[in-house]
């Protein structure tokens, strides 16, 4: 029980009561996008030590890493109760990368639709042709002055990865921008 | 103007945070007879036309800190390497 | 006045009906109208009134150079000033209003500074209102911003969205004539990624207008042809409505998409207008050429405007300029205006080409060879022309061309200069690389087969060739015809800013021989319209005055942006509450729970005081300091920084970044740091925690956290490459709270699991890694900012409010209070701590009465420069205390501090209070203050002059820690 505290304490997401379900904005066609709070989910950090960038990602393999910089990562899995992952991959990576929680920091935001791309166009400078932002590449940008780690999650999906206290600002901001072409909320 | 930072690929200006020259050196001695070089690294900048490597923040992405080299005649930017590569090899040119 | 809509032709719905409203008056016209085609239409060529002369003004233009018809559009929050007639896409409902008129159009009674005109000639602003001085702001600027305007401002909120959005693309075209269609198809093809961006609301550019063939169709159906190839490639976003307005360094450029200014009020979920940066790897310019007016008297008089403008209402929109017509023109322009005219119905009386040589077809239309027109008889409308021959011809409208001008703003925008071509009597625009061409009649194609080719040619750019369509050519033959210096009446040059012929010769003469110069003098080339028609005649009429060629003349510097770009385009969704992101702790919802009032910190919304029973902010914050110190309270303090440090050489690596020793500290410690700037200034401090060998976690104030990460990162990557160290914001991870007062352990023990709180377990600056409430992960630091035996609780941000509410709980039978940042800062006054208000910028360590943290021992930022002389002067202002001799006296934060006797001056300045508070523990104001000496001067009592308040006060200097000097409470 020790190790599973969300059994006792459920983890309360900061959209609880802003990520309302539900259809919204222009509703002439059917949602242009579609909106989810990836909630709970384990999100850990990892960096490199010196020299060790190799070294990381081989070990990484086999997890949903994605790129957070040079030699840096996160790590991320749907909530495998609280601290599990981040226990794991410290042990793996002792004395090869700083391994740091941030599964309670950020909050995952998953925009997905046939107009996803082109509300994210309002915010990021990120070319995202699939050319050149194929599925699984992440960027680290800024979208209405919020720093955003975005990756390509399919052809049509992204995750925008946020800092938990700006989680609601960047809400309010985002669904605004999807409502000329409708989107709905699960 | 775009940036091509080394980790992120090209990103526009806005993305950045600029310090200016970055040709100058922390001095390695606390020795109280090095307070010239000190002064010097401290204060003076060069501010050149033309071709200048200027520190730059990625801080509106990797936030790496880059030195971009820059002609700020024209605003033409020749390229980005990160700061860790540059004073390295300004380490390995003293 | 009857209709003025042709029969036949235009590409306009006659079967669609649309209501608007020009001056109060109903209107009606037609879908493809624009408002200044459908006010022809209706006979009304009264548009508007000159800026200086009030002169009645028509259409020149029928386009985005429009100087003349410009009119406040829509009513209310949504009005928009100075929006040009001629771009305006009428729509069922809309109202516009002329501009600059009193008391009405047709009747001004500014007007009458016509008659005044001597006095208004060039430089008049600078020569009649000199003097007397005083007269200046009360007398002749209201004066002169009544008679001399345009449209005025809505004071409204502008309730529509805005937006702001990036394109890529390989190749960006502006402009969706001949040659942007083949640029556009020509890279189309070969599978880029293209852009074709085009101001106009339908694609097309002149093809639109001109009654031209292409590979044996009309232009129309040969564009609506390409257009549907284009739109059916995946690669290809056809941008109509938009009009690309700047071009900036690394090829990007700025436009503006007029998303719905073409209805009355826009879908509620959609923006009005949105503001595109297209970063484009190569961009082709084909905006095409604006022809020019020629300066002759009365040019502008209602119903003189540029020929291809008159072919444009012809063709395009089905509206004749008059009933009957005149040509003036000293190139090919004139004739396939006469003919085009003719096909559409429109009787044209006569052409008069300056030229004496001049062969081509006039379709039967009487032509007068080598005769200028002097001068334009009507005044609110044409009547008739003279000629230089003396010869009088009656007409109800002229059609002008002077030559034409290719469209090279943006190919300019970046400093670079056009050159002039003595052939085509007209700047072409510079070479800026393969990156920015130029194509068709904006590069000076003067013919449409060149303008195709030319398209395809740079479109292509070297890749795979398109084949260019047939076509037949109309001739382009000019001679130079600048001004008819014989004109009796007003020759005018910029038509907005009523700018005449005259007025160029006159700035020579006193010296203003600088076109940039000129430009100023005279006022040419200012207005909204930023001298796209008159400025190529000004710069010609300079070149003569004074003996130079045109391109010693040269050009004035071209800016963006290309036409008026409106402020909510600019602003985009970032209004209102967009303006700045709102940044809410994990405990927000705990403290709203507990009745907070919250206060902007930085992005950060703090909790300020928990008010009860109508209690304001200091009897709030009193009690929660009293609560506090006499039992137990608990404070957000989620938004300090929170920095995870870990590496081999992490413990090295603070020691670089902080004045003291972080390498020597123990696990499971935590100890206060101060960080210096490299110049010797103190920059921030805060704890730094060791959890193990190679793994702190720092703290920063909340105002300083994210340039406290900035710094270490430059530190390592910059300075310190070797050191093997990472470094993570935690920030958001972690909810903490501060837990303070002398029931703060006991309420803690209730929460902690298997672990009894005592001096010897959690001693003063232990830093613990346990968990609490059976199993939620937790940090519990004994640190205290209020001077209290207190702690710092931090759990993962999704436990948060829950964690608040157990110990809340847990302090109930202690009274537990919460306490905000108000009472957070009394209490740290109290205790003479150290914050935003000292560390200001300006002091050292020694200066806070931290001289001794500084380590000799190992060098850090900071290190050299902060042993300079003038910042180990003993001299030097530093912290003290100070409380009022009588203590119902109020000391002010800001008050400066004097001698007791001096005069209260800012010569006699010692210093000056930082911080204040009301202490409800010692019933009185005390505060921090910085003071020469001032370690030497406790007990010393001085003056605290608030000369801008206007209070003075006496204060005793005294020691920093008001309460608690043997710091008992602390380690109770």
């Amino acid at each position: 029980m020790l190790n599973s505290p969300e059994k006792i304490l459920p983890r309360v997401s900061p959209l609880r009561d802003i990520a309302i379900q539900g259809r919204f904005g222009a509703s002439r066609t059917a949602p242009g996008v579609t909106f989810t709070v990836r909630h709970p989910l384990s999100i850990i950090s990892v960096i490199a030590r010196a020299g060790q960038g190799s070294a990381t990602a081989a070990a990484l393999k086999g997890y949903n890493a994605q790129w957070a910089g040079p030699d840096q990562y996160f790590v991320l899995a749907e909530n495998l109760g609280e601290g599990a992952l981040y226990r794991d991959l410290k042990a793996k990576l002792a004395g090869v990368a700083s391994v740091t929680d941030q599964s309670h920091g950020r909050v995952v935001i998953r925009m997905s639709g046939p107009r996803a791309r082109a509300v994210l166009a309002k915010g990021t400078p990120v070319d995202l042709h699939p050319d050149q932002f194929p599925v699984g590449k992440s960027a680290l940008t800024q979208m209405a002055h919020v720093g955003v780690h975005l990756t390509r999650a399919a052809d049509d999906a992204y995750d925008l990865s946020v800092f938990r206290g700006f989680s609601e600002s960047f809400w309010e901001w985002m669904t605004e921008q999807a409502e000329e072409y409708g989107y709905q909320v699960i | 103007m775009l940036i091509p930072c080394p980790h992120c690929g090209t990103r526009p200006v806005e993305e950045f945070t600029f310090l200016g020259d970055a040709s100058v050196t922390r001095p390695t001695t606390n020795d109280p007879s090095s307070m010239e070089q000190w002064y010097d690294y401290v204060y003076l900048r060069n501010n050149p036309r033309g071709r200048f490597d200027e520190y730059a923040h990625h801080s509106g992405g990797c936030r790496s800190w880059l030195v971009v080299t820059r002609n700020t005649e024209t605003h033409e930017v020749y390229g980005a390497v990160t700061a860790r590569d540059y004073t390295r090899a300004k380490g390995a040119r003293a | 006045m009857s209709s003025y809509r042709l029969d036949k032709g235009g590409l306009i719905d006659r079967t669609t009906e649309l209501s608007f409203s020009f001056d109060g008056k109903p209107f009606t016209g037609h879908a493809g109208d624009t408002l200044a085609s459908a006010l022809m239409a209706n006979g009304m060529t009264l548009m508007g009134r000159s800026f200086k002369y009030h002169r009645p003004r028509g259409v020149i233009t029928a386009g985005a150079a429009e100087p003349n018809a410009l009119v406040e559009l829509r009513e209310g929050g949504r009005k928009e000033a100075n929006t040009r007639a001629t771009m305006i896409e009428l729509y069922d409902g809309l109202t516009a209003r002329s501009q600059n008129r009193w008391p009405s159009l047709n009747f001004d009674v500014g007007a009458v500074t016509s008659l005044a005109s001597s006095i208004f000639v060039a430089g008049f602003y600078y020569k009649t209102f000199m003097w007397p001085k005083s007269f200046w702001e009360k007398i002749y600027e209201p004066l002169i911003r009544r008679a001399a305007g345009l449209g005025t401002a809505s004071r409204l909120p502008d309730p529509d969205k805005y937006e702001k959005a990036y394109a890529h693309c390989d190749l960006l075209v502006i402009g969706s004539g001949p040659a942007g269609l083949m640029a556009a198809l020509a890279a189309a093809r070969s599978g880029q990624r293209v852009v074709l961006a085009d101001e106009g609301a339908r694609l097309g550019g002149s093809l639109l207008h001109e009654r031209e063939e292409i590979d044996g169709k009309s232009g129309l159906d040969w564009a609506a042809g390409v257009l549907a190839e284009l739109a059916s490639l995946p690669t290809v976003t056809l941008m109509p409505r938009t009009t690309v307005m700047g071009w900036f360094d690394g090829n990007i450029f700025g436009a503006v998409e007029r998303v719905n200014d073409h209805v009355a009020v826009p879908d509620p979920y959609e923006p009005r207008q949105r503001y595109w940066r297209i970063i484009a790897k190569r961009a082709v310019l084909a905006a095409g050429a604006e022809e020019r007016p020629v300066a002759f008297g009365g040019n502008d008089v209602p119903g003189v405007m540029l020929a291809s403008a008159m072919r444009s209402y012809a063709n395009r929109y089905g509206v004749a300029a008059g009933r009957s017509v005149a040509v003036f023109a000293n190139n090919d322009s004139a004739y396939r205006t006469a003919r085009d005219l003719k096909a559409q119905g429109v009787h044209v009386e006569v052409i008069v080409d300056s030229r004496m040589d001049a062969s081509a077809d006039s379709a039967g239309v009487p032509v007068i060879r080598g005769q200028q027109v002097t001068d334009v008889s009507g005044r609110k409308g044409v009547t008739g022309i003279e000629l230089s021959n003396g010869t009088h011809i009656d007409c109800e409208a002229l059609a002008m061309s002077g030559g034409w001008s290719p469209i090279v703003n943006l190919a300019c925008h970046r400093g670079q200069k056009p050159h002039w071509d003595k052939s085509l009597l007209a700047f072409l625009p510079p070479d800026n690389g393969p990156g920015f061409t130029v194509a068709g009649s904006a590069a000076g194609k003067m013919l449409l087969s060149e303008c195709l080719a030319d398209g395809a040619a740079k479109g292509a750019a070297g890749g795979k060739p398109v084949a260019v369509p047939n076509c037949r050519d109309e001739g382009f033959a000019i001679a130079p015809l600048w001004w008819v210096k014989e004109s009796h009446g007003k020759a005018f040059i910029d038509y907005q800013n009523d700018a005449t012929a005259k007025d160029l010769p006159l700035a020579a003469r006193e010296g203003y021989r600088d076109v940039e110069l000129a430009k100023r003098y005279t006022t040419t080339g200012m207005a909204t319209d930023q001298g796209k028609l008159g400025n190529i005649n000004a710069i010609a009429i300079l070149a003569e005055a004074t003996g130079r060629s045109m391109d010693e003349v040269g050009t004035t510097t071209f800016r963006p942006f290309y036409t008026p770009v409106s402020f909510g385009a600019f602003a985009g969704p970032f209004t209102g509450h967009h303006f700045q992101p709102v940044r809410k702790t994990p405990l927000h919802e705990w403290a709203e729970e507990q009745g907070a009032v919250f206060v902007e910190t930085g992005l950060w919304m703090r909790s300020s005081w928990f008010p009860q029973d109508g209690e304001d902010w200091l009897a709030s914050a009193s009690r929660e300091v009293l609560a506090t110190r006499n039992g137990v309270g608990i404070c957000d303090v989620s938004t300090l920084g929170k920095i995870d440090v870990q590496g081999k050489d992490a413990g090295a690596f603070l020691d670089k970044l902080y004045c003291n020793t972080f390498s020597t500290l123990a696990v499971g410690k935590a100890r206060y740091g101060l960080m210096l700037r490299e110049d010797g200034i103190v920059y921030d401090d805060g704890t730094t925690s060791r959890l193990a060998d190679d793994h702190y976690v720092m703290t920063t104030t909340t105002a300083n956290a994210a340039k406290v990460m900035a710094q270490m990162e430059f530190a390592h990557q910059a300075l310190f490459p070797e050191l093997d160290v990472t470094y993570v914001s935690v920030t958001e991870q972690w909810a903490q709270m501060a837990v303070a007062g002398p029931k703060s352990r006991a309420t803690l023990q209730k929460i902690v699991d298997g672990l009894e709180l005592n001096d010897q377990t959690a001693p003063y600056m232990a830093a613990l890694e346990i968990t609490v409430m059976g199993g939620v992960p937790a940090r519990l630091f004994r640190l205290s900012f209020s001077g209290e035996h207190a702690y710092e609780l931090a759990v993962p941000a999704d436990y948060g409010n829950m964690v608040a509410r157990a110990v809340c709980q847990a302090g109930e039978e202690f009274g537990i209070v919460p306490y905000g940042v108000e009472a957070l800062s009394i209490m740290r006054i109290e205790k003479g701590h150290v914050a935003g208000g000292e560390l200001n910028g300006t002091t050292t360590a020694g200066d806070l009465g931290l001289g001794k943290m500084v380590s000799a021992k190992k060098d850090f930022i900071g290190r050299m420069m902060a042993q300079r002389e003038g910042l180990m002067d003993p001299n030097r202002q530093c912290v003290v205390g100070i409380r009022p001799v009588d203590p119902t006296d109020r000391i002010r934060s800001g008050a400066h501090l004097l001698k007791r006797d001096d005069t209260p001056s800012m010569a006699n300045d010692q210093g000056y209070v930082t911080s204040v508070a009301w202490s409800p523990m010692l019933d009185m104001w005390i505060g921090l203050a910085l003071l020469a000496n001032g370690r030497a001067r406790h007990g010393e009592v001085v003056q605290v002059w608030d000369g801008l308040r206007g209070a003075r006060v006496m204060g005793e200097i005294c020691d920093p820690m008001h309460f608690d000097k043997e710091n008992k409470r602390l380690h109770a």
